[in-house]
């Protein structure tokens, strides 16, 4: 069994690098962690410094990307703005997965009064609008990023509890399944071992949906206002300023557009690389 | 079936309840007040203006007092709109933005799962790459560009589309339904894809092609069946997800919806309308989510 | 599937292809389209606050006299002539007679006694009462001390004289009878629909409303359009041209923007201040930078350290450069502040003390103790978040590191947190602004008196106060002006405010748009405004 795993996992890591897309999509995601992180150190600029008699400047050899109306340097600006946007999305994609899976494969699994329970829970939760909660929130503790990705992330795991459920619901009425629990295999053993990894594609894919969908929540909430606090920026924030003046300063639009598209496409074609590669069943083929 | 809407019904008043409760409290709790303004205003207007809306009373009573009126259909007055009661507010917004979310969402499961099927059977071709690229630009691009940029190119380069306005002026819908839905469209043709790539794999449908049924058949009556699963657990909470959104949408193109009316409350401390609209918004996710869990049964008996 | 969709897309698109811009027809069915801000939360003259409000109500609503749309100098109104008492404190209005309701009642004088009852009445709880407090009495009537209206200094001699006594000379009371809560309101609608004190009711809905204004309401769907048409029974109406306003509520720069430039609006209400530099060359005609009466400053907490150190607050102003400030932070053609009211070439000319002098502030800093800003304590600067306070905030922020080396932290909070914060005093450095309602440095000035609710400062000097309650009983302008110039000397060296700019009202017009004026308090009576295509 152990062996078998770790080939499959082998294997799954060998189809993930030969799909050039996902492979290049890895290399970049990497890039731009390390970048993250190491930010602080590499900048060109201060990110609150500003030389207002310049304004916004078009890109040149000082400023590679130009520089926003108060004459900051963009570059830096987006560098650090990604530090707050991939925090956000991947940490609140992360407490979004680990509840929603656990919750869903329980629920799932267990069937009958439990799942009724646990899914009315999921349905009270739902019923709460969210956007006003996360609104409040803000209002009454103030712009607190913690507190903001543990509130998306908290929203987020309904509906990866429900597709995790739908999927595990499926799957468990199968025979391979079926033939487990007759064979005796420990319910934990038959969650961990078929359930969740069978039930992983939807959820992989649905995952890689939501760090985007959550890195536009964030800019949602930056458009109302209600985002990080200055001079600290994330990609929305950037955006958001940016397409107020797409017209006179197109620079200021279009670079952290750029970079917030091609992580998120970055994102979804790793999502799908994945997908493909840990699905025994394209294993087959 | 008939039992999962009783069920579902008998479970709504709990929630209800912990949805007012929780926004209650949480509206109370939040700093400043209905009445505060820019030009400030006497002690003794401050005191006439709570005790008009019975803001002096203590908390619990204010709470009771709340819940009997909702309890006969009663939401109060507005306070940031006086002559208005939140009764109105709500059924002035709501009917628009319905309608805006159900443009959007047929607008995206049209477009969605059109592309999903044809890039799930033609999986790795360029019929393939080419629409997943499109729906991942979709993603991609939150409404917060996408809507200024179409309202630049459509309405003010082109000229032959309104940039504001909701049934105002011919072809003033169609901007915010793109908008809406772009997303959402391409969230449905990643997921349909998903899902029909999955049930192709399976062996029933590897028996009904040997047996020799035309792809047309395999496709749109066997596999399409289970490989809308996941798209169809995605509708409610995107339908919900399309009404709470809405607002961004109708910010942008000024769009007397609900979504707007919310979201102004909440910076307006309109206490009574962001209840009120809370309890709407909770009614019609529960019933959406309802009306989902419906049609997967009916798609799919195993789930019953 | 998909190429059926593109098709029909397409089609959809194509189909939709003819011209839709409304102010292309306007000039023919004098159709006036105007952006107009947040949605009006009434309209109830006596109740509202804001300047869309205002909007609507010059057009439903006309008090004795009028704006003039070109001059300070106000227009005759309901009231066709007035006389002033030598000691300007008593009023004497002889109405029109032919001043009529929209449903053609005459507006007599005990309209305006009605009115300003209601307005002062303690129940009904106005937030602008201070617009009559120069009325005797009408300070005590609407605290309570007084109960008996008829002791209030206003009177119908019979119903087409009014007589107005002052407690004080006020020059500006003319001014004043321009602001929207002086107007008379129709009293039998006002009472068939509640009492007189009664706030909120449905008088105010299109059908229920009877106004005297040269429109009438007409429409009013929220957050969507308020339109009003023509009133045939005002009593100027042969001059009025246009048949329908339409206020569109566009709390949104950049979507107002839009709706302008795709011929949606003739005016909008601001133009988006990334924009201001490049509509200047793009569309010269339309973009309109009028002079405005309001003052954008920074107030301070006097009551915490540091800043109950004047040489701080002194070193802080000092620190600013505003030249830079207007030229490349705000640009929307402001004008550096040299004090707290803004100068008005006319009349009163404020004292010219603010300056950018970056060593003197470090002298300043230094003599307080906080050398280099070594010690100084982080303060905290809170503003209501807007992309232009922001902007502005973080300049500034900036600007005091870098000369003074004082570090700011920046707080936005949504505009009620802000409000409740400020009148709390649970801030340190706020941003403020203030728009005079009308034009006199009173309606400044008055504000930072010990313990007004504006002053929001903690901040309180008696010679101040003296100062202010002598220029009320002055007897003439230059004495009372004189008394304003010393009392703002001292305003301008305690600092507990510090100016930043003056504002400017920049707007879009479009060119069909005739005879709109130019008024620094940027409110046009629509009577004399009407379209004609070029």
């Amino acid at each position: 069994m152990n062996k078998q795993e770790s080939s499959l996992f082998k294997d799954a890591l060998i189809r993930l690098t030969t799909n050039k897309l996902s492979f290049f999509s890895l290399i970049y995601i990497l890039l731009l962690v390390v970048v993250a992180i190491i930010t602080p150190f590499i900048a060109p600029y201060d990110y609150a410094y500003q030389d207002l008699a310049l304004g916004a400047s078009a890109p040149s050899s000082d400023h590679l990307l130009g520089t926003d109306t108060l004459g900051r340097d963009l570059l830096t600006r987006m560098m650090y703005g990604s530090r707050i946007s991939l925090m956000v999305g991947f940490l609140a994609t992360s407490v979004a997965l680990i509840i929603g899976v656990i919750w869903g494969t329980i629920a799932g699994f267990s069937g009958g009064k439990i799942d009724a329970i646990m899914m009315r829970i999921v349905d009270t939760l739902y019923g709460i609008p969210f956007i006003i909660l996360i609104i409040l929130l803000m209002v009454i503790f103030g712009r607190n990023l913690i507190l903001l990705f543990l509130a998306i992330g908290a929203v987020e795991w309904l509906t990866m509890a429900r597709i995790v459920r739908s999927q595990v619901l499926n799957l468990s009425k199968q025979e391979f399944i079926l033939a487990a629990e007759a064979m005796g295999v420990s319910k934990l053993n038959i969650i961990f071992r078929h359930l969740i990894p069978n039930a992983m594609g939807p959820v992989i894919v649905y995952a890689t949906l939501t760090v985007p969908q959550i890195m536009l929540l964030e800019s949602f909430l930056s458009f109302l206002g209600l985002g990080v606090q200055p001079p600290l920026s994330s990609w929305g924030l950037l955006i958001r300023d940016g397409a107020v003046s797409m017209e006179e300063y197109w620079w200021l639009l279009i670079f952290p557009s750029l970079a917030f598209s091609l992580t998120l496409f970055s994102l979804n074609f790793i999502g799908d690389g994945l997908r493909d590669a840990i699905d025994p069943r394209t294993a087959d083929n | 079936m008939l039992n999962l809407i009783l069920q579902r019904l008998f479970t709504a008043i709990p929630v209800l309840l912990a949805v007012i409760t929780v926004t209650f409290v949480m509206v109370h709790a939040a700093p400043g007040g209905p009445f505060d303004e820019d030009k400030a205003v006497s002690p003794e207007v401050m005191e006439k203006l709570n005790e008009r809306y019975n803001l002096n009373a203590p908390l619990i009573e204010q709470y009771t007092d709340y819940l009997s009126g909702v309890l006969v259909g009663d939401f109060g007055p507005s306070f940031r709109y006086p002559s208005r009661t939140v009764s109105e507010l709500i059924f002035t917004g709501l009917p628009i933005t319905f309608e805006l979310a159900i443009y959007s969402i047929i607008f995206a499961l049209l477009l969605g799962i059109g592309t999903g099927i044809i890039s799930a059977l033609k999986k790795n071709t360029y019929l393939d790459y080419i629409p997943m690229t499109s729906a991942m630009v979709g993603i991609c691009v939150p409404s917060i560009i996408l809507g200024p940029l179409l309202t630049l190119i459509f309405g003010i380069w082109l000229e032959i589309l309104p940039v504001s306005g909701w049934g105002d002026l011919s072809g003033d819908k169609i901007l915010p339904t793109i908008t809406l839905g772009t997303a959402y469209a391409a969230y449905c043709a990643r997921l349909t894809r998903g899902g029909m790539l999955e049930v192709l794999n399976q062996d029933f449908i590897r028996t009904a092609r040997a047996k020799g049924l035309s792809e047309t058949r395999v496709v749109l009556v066997h596999a399409l069946k289970g490989g809308l699963t996941p798209v169809i657990a995605f509708l409610g909470p995107a339908m919900a997800g399309l009404l709470a959104g809405s607002f961004v949408v109708e910010t942008i193109f000024g769009i007397p919806g609900l979504g707007r009316f919310y979201v102004e409350a909440a910076f307006n401390r309109d206490y009574t309308m962001i209840l009120g609209s809370s309890i709407f918004f909770s009614c019609l996710i529960i019933g959406l989510n309802l009306v989902s869990d419906l049609i997967a049964a009916a798609i799919n008996p195993k789930l019953r | 599937m998909r190429n059926l969709l593109i098709i029909s897309f397409l089609t959809l698109i194509l189909g939709c292809t003819e011209s839709i811009k409304p102010v292309d027809i306007a000039a023919e069915n004098q159709i006036l389209y105007i952006g107009n801000g947040t949605e009006p939360q009434d309209l109830d003259p006596h109740l509202v606050t804001g300047v869309p409000e205002s909007k609507v109500l010059m057009a439903l609503l006309e008090g004795l006299v009028i704006r003039n749309p070109d001059g300070p100098e106000p227009l005759p109104g309901v009231a066709k002539d007035w006389d002033i008492s030598k000691d300007g404190k008593t009023y004497t209005f002889y109405l029109r007679d032919d001043a009529l309701w929209s449903n053609g009642d005459y507006v007599t004088a005990y309209d305006f006694v009605y009115a300003w009852n209601r307005m002062l009445m303690p129940s009904l709880g106005s937030k602008y009462p201070d617009m009559l407090y120069d009325v005797v009495n009408a300070e005590e009537f609407n605290k309570g001390t007084i109960k008996d209206f008829s002791r209030v200094g206003v009177k119908a001699l019979d119903s087409k004289t009014l007589k107005v006594s002052l407690k004080n000379p006020a020059p500006y009371f003319l001014e004043l009878l321009c602001h929207y809560t002086t107007r008379p309101v129709h009293k039998e609608t006002i009472e068939s629909f509640g009492e007189m004190d009664t706030p909120g009711s449905q008088w105010t809905r299109p059908g229920n409303f009877i106004g005297n204004g040269p429109f009438t309401l007409d429409k009013w769907e929220l957050n969507k359009v308020i339109i009003v048409k023509k009133n045939p029974s005002y009593w100027n109406s042969s001059v009025v041209q246009l048949n329908e306003i339409h206020f569109f509520p566009v709390d949104n720069a950049s979507r107002e923007d839009l709706m302008f430039r795709s011929g949606q609006l003739h005016v909008t209400s601001t133009v988006p201040p990334e924009k201001v530099e490049s509509y200047q060359e793009k569309y010269p005609n339309n973009i309109q930078v009028d002079p405005f009466y309001g003052t954008y400053y920074y107030r301070f907490n006097t009551k915490k350290t540091p800043f109950d150190n004047k040489l701080v607050r002194q070193a802080l102003s000092l620190a600013l450069d505003r030249t830079l400030i207007v030229d490349k932070v705000t640009k929307g053609g402001q004008q550096e502040a040299f004090s707290f009211t803004p100068p008005d070439p006319d009349a009163y000319f404020p004292p010219t003390a603010l300056e950018y002098n970056p060593d003197k502030a470090k002298d300043l800093l230094r003599q307080a103790g906080y050398e280099d800003g070594v010690d100084f304590p982080v303060v905290d600067l809170l503003y209501n978040t807007s992309e232009g306070h922001q902007k502005l905030a973080q300049a500034i922020q900036q600007m005091w590191k870098t000369s003074l080396n004082i570090d700011v932290t920046l707080t936005n909070t949504d505009w009620k947190v802000y409000l409740s914060r400020q009148s709390i005093g649970d801030f340190q450095i706020a941003r403020a602004g203030w728009i005079g309602d009308y034009i006199d440095p009173k309606s400044f000035l008055d504000m930072m008196v010990t313990d007004r609710g504006n002053n929001q400062t903690g901040w309180s000097n008696k010679r101040y106060d003296n100062l202010l309650k002598e220029a009320a009983n002055s007897t003439s302008q230059q004495q009372r002006f004189n008394k304003f110039y010393e009392a703002e000397k001292i305003l301008m060296d305690e600092m507990p405010i510090i100016p930043i700019y003056t504002y400017t009202r920049i707007y879009m017009l479009h060119e069909d748009v005739k005879g709109w004026g130019n008024n620094i308090l940027d409110s046009r009576p629509y009577q004399f405004v009407y379209l004609e295509s070029n």
